[in-house]
């Protein structure tokens, strides 16, 4: 009675791990290729806010051009 | 085709185009805005919508709709810019307490305490904004 249960967990898991490694595949092999394995699906789950997050400033201060386009282009999201 | 006829296509085209302006209208709408303007959701330091007290249900729903499209949102950013999520987010929050804070309205630093905005008096932003 477990042997089935058994054998569709393996299956399950099997193709994610593939993906995940192809991801790490592409991401070293070309850099700009990042973006595609990025999933911008939503969550299902509310997302928890941690304030105390650890943040580059250097990084911060890089994007702020980038953001301000963001909010724009964005209306009612912002 | 007779005047009556003309009429009644003119009135058609009207009412179409009237009905494709509040479809227009109804996707442009400023959401976050509105939520701000509840008093009952403020700007966080970390780049999201945060809820100032017990809220309703609706407002529950509709922050954490907005949430969500801002996670995108970033998560689009961060793979271009090769930053983070949280540091995207966290850059967008500097952003926002500058811009988008009215007067009387919340907002949270990473200290964690609710504020409100006195008048237009500038909203002090989190350390990380540099």
């Amino acid at each position: 009675m477990m042997q089935p249960n058994l054998r569709k967990e393996g299956r399950d898991a099997r193709p994610k791990r593939m993906e995940t490694l192809r991801c790490a595949l592409v991401a070293v092999a070309a850099l700009p290729s990042i973006a595609a394995c990025v999933q911008v699906t939503a969550p299902e789950r509310p997302i928890e806010i941690n304030l105390n997050i650890n943040i580059r400033q250097e990084v911060v201060v890089r994007l702020q051009e980038d953001v301000r386009e963001l909010i724009q282009q964005n209306p009612g999201v912002f | 085709m007779n005047r009556r006829m003309k009429l009644m296509v003119a009135v058609g085209l009207g009412v179409a185009a009237l009905a494709g302006g509040t479809a227009y209208a109804y996707v442009m709408q400023d959401v976050a805005g509105e939520l701000r303007a509840t008093g009952q959701v403020g700007e966080q330091a970390d780049g999201y919508l945060g809820l100032v007290g017990s809220a309703s249900a609706d407002i529950r729903a509709r922050t954490n709709d907005v949430n969500i499209q801002r996670r995108a949102a970033y998560t689009q950013l961060a793979a271009q810019r090769n930053a983070t999520i949280e540091e995207v987010a966290a850059a967008t929050a500097c952003q926002l307490f500058r811009q988008r804070v009215g007067p009387g309205q919340h907002y949270r630093l990473p200290d964690g305490v609710w504020r409100r905005r006195n008048g237009s008096e500038p909203v002090p932003l989190p350390d990380h904004c540099g």
